[in-house]
């Protein structure tokens, strides 16, 4: 008799184990993405709507994808890189192409973007956009007489101590056009040597160099700096919305600030790609588009999706309609040689 | 000792686990970091190979040898620091505290902060010497300074000051267990023979505690010699160091034979200097009995 119950205890348990295990993996998102893309907000209705359960982990730039990545599979299920970095990913074997008539609203998508030849390669489409904006500069506006029109800015002795920069090969980006440079996705080895000299030179002005967006907003309210790069949207109003009694304003340079698009990219083999291409959908609705934009500040890629949801006004300040407006960027592309880039920007970091 | 029949169960009850331990998970791990270190990066990976590239290009490229050194003065900076500071606390613990249960609190108040994530202690320097921190507000409410300044935090000695205050510890705990295990009758002896307080420090007490010192010191140094967290809170752009290179190169760089071999030379390093560590130890060694 005990012993029957004992075993019948123990099959019990176990069977209980099994639809856990099974259900756990069924319905369930594992997403590597940027700080604000998963906020409760617009996550919870897809939760809600789907059944499935959003797990979000962050990078700090693009080079965190494939590092992530190589470091094992089974992890994530989905990823959002930004454009200059879907080519790398693809070539490196860590995504599936995507099907994109399971995905619905795939079609209000500016084809801009959707049939961008990253984006569509070998005859199969590998990314499915999600949102785009700029990265400009931000100051505080109370710290400097006037208002500043340059990259300049950034290399001010001025300045001294009280300037940031992303930790991220686009430094390079920044200081080539600065220097002058108009292929800055493909610089020679002189120029490299020019910009990495520059860099070297520009370190005592720098109080730190930001790796997430909650770093640079930290130094910005806590007042130690004054002006650094920034994604467009995001910090300013994270940091004027603590109401620290100044404020940060951002500003597009003369040598044109930075373009970039994010699209979700579903990792290969994921064993939860019912709930990826659920999301992927979601992502691409109403309240996925303004959602997301409305919790970062930056650009819906959908503008059908978005018609309902936004009001005239923050159509014109999201760009909605006007994706004309890529050109006034210099819109990121995956360098050249980047490895020589990455090599270039941790020589940087490294040097005394 | 050899096996028999009878002993090999209990030998191998006992220690299969530890062997299977030590051989799964650290000499299997160390044998595929340094095979790795003679693989070749290819964009956007890397494959199996064996060749020294990975080797020439720390030694040729400055910015290996200049975090390096970089690494070695800061672990240098924290050691010392920590045995200026540790020494005389378990000094004054062993030989000045006389109510043993006020030792042992004092002791536990040295030992307690490890019970607190490191993180949270990291980061709370940056709360303490920022700008807006708690260390300039206290001089500028005091008029010591009319503006805060922004000298105490994103540098070098921000670094060591927090790297100092979390191993400190570890400087303590071997230092307050040689001192306590010191005989009183040798100091005692000491005085008996009309030898002045310093001196009795000098010829009896410190060198009997050397083998603390080397303890502790090779600890402190080691740990710091491997932080990488300090550099990311409180370090500038100034303060790289090792740990945070072989980060970059297993993540953003994702090249992970150069990390591998940059990985292996650290190891290296850090075993040449416990072989140090224990000669010194050796030489130090008093024979008591």
């Amino acid at each position: 008799m005990s012993i029957m119950r004992r075993s019948a205890i123990l099959a019990l348990a176990a069977a209980s184990l099994v639809p856990q295990a099974l259900a756990a993996r069924a319905a369930e998102l594992n997403y590597l993405t940027w700080e604000g893309y998963a906020v409760d907000g617009f996550i919870s209705k897809f939760e809600a709507a789907s059944g499935c359960k959003v797990t979000a982990s962050y990078v700090g730039s693009n080079d965190d994808f494939a590092a992530k990545l190589a470091a094992g599979g089974g992890v994530y299920d989905l990823i959002s890189p930004s454009l200059d970095t879907v080519p790398m990913l693809r070539l490196a074997g860590f995504v599936a192409p995507i099907d994109t008539a399971k995905i619905e609203g795939f079609d209000g998508i500016y084809p801009e973007f959707s049939k961008e030849s990253d984006v569509v390669a070998d005859g199969e489409t590998w990314a499915v956009p999600l949102i785009w904006g700029s990265v400009s500069l931000i100051y505080r506006a109370d710290k400097f007489e006037t208002k500043p029109d340059s990259i300049a800015v950034l290399f001010d002795p001025a300045y001294k101590g009280k300037v940031s920069l992303w930790d991220d090969k686009s430094a390079l980006y920044w200081t080539a056009r600065y220097l002058g440079y108009d292929n800055v996705f493909d610089l020679t080895d002189e120029q490299l040597e020019a910009v990495k000299a520059k860099l070297i030179e520009q370190k005592p002005l720098i109080r730190k160099y930001w790796a997430s967006a909650g770093e640079l907003t930290e130094l910005m309210a806590n007042q130690e700096v004054y002006v650094s790069n920034a994604w467009t949207g995001l910090t300013s109003k994270d940091v004027n919305n603590l109401k620290k009694g100044f404020e940060v304003v951002e500003f597009t340079p003369k040598e044109k600030a930075e373009g970039w698009m994010d699209s979700m990219m579903l990792v290969k083999d994921s064993p939860n790609e019912d709930c990826a291409y659920k999301f992927m959908s979601f992502m691409q609705s109403a309240d996925g588009q303004c959602g997301l934009a409305e919790a970062t500040g930056y650009f819906p890629v959908n503008p059908k999706a978005v018609q309902g949801c936004m009001n005239d006004a923050l159509k014109k300040e999201r760009q909605v309609d006007n994706v004309e407006f890529v050109k006034s960027l210099v819109m990121w592309q995956q360098p050249a040689r980047l490895d020589k880039y990455l090599e270039t920007w941790n020589a940087v970091k490294a040097a005394p | 000792m050899t096996l028999t029949r009878r002993t090999f169960p209990g030998f191998a009850a006992l220690f299969s686990a530890p062997l299977a331990w030590v051989l799964l998970l650290m000499v299997v791990p160390y044998a595929i970091m340094v095979s790795v270190g003679f693989w070749t990066r290819q964009f956007p990976l890397f494959h199996p190979d064996f060749q020294f590239g990975n080797y020439a290009q720390i030694f040729a490229d400055p910015q290996y040898t200049t975090v390096i050194l970089r690494t070695l003065k800061i672990a240098a900076l924290v050691t010392v620091c920590a045995l200026l500071l540790g020494y005389p606390l378990a000094y004054f613990l062993v030989f000045t505290v006389r109510s043993p249960r006020l030792r042992n609190l004092l002791y536990m108040s040295v030992i307690v902060p490890l019970w607190v994530s490191y993180l949270l202690r990291a980061y709370t320097w940056k709360i303490i010497l920022g700008t807006d921190g708690a260390l300039n507000s206290l001089l500028v409410s005091t008029g010591i300074v009319s503006a805060p300044l922004d000298v105490f935090l994103y540098n070098q000695t921000a670094m060591v000051v927090t790297l100092v205050y979390i191993f400190v510890p570890f400087m303590v705990m071997p230092l307050f267990t040689v001192l306590d295990n010191i005989p009183r009758r040798l100091v005692e002896a000491s005085e008996d023979l009309g030898v002045g307080p310093f001196m009795t420090f000098w010829k009896v007490i410190f060198p009997l505690s050397l083998g603390g010192v080397v303890a502790g010191a090779t600890m402190t140094f080691c740990l710091s010699f491997g932080d990488f967290v300090a550099p990311v809170l409180v370090g500038g752009p100034d303060g790289i160091m090792v740990a945070n290179l072989l980060q970059t190169q297993f993540g953003a760089a994702l090249n992970w034979p150069l990390g591998s071999a940059l990985a292996t030379l650290v190891l290296a390093l850090v075993l040449i200097l416990l072989q140090l560590s224990s000669r010194l130890d050796r030489a130090g060694r008093v024979d008591l009995s």
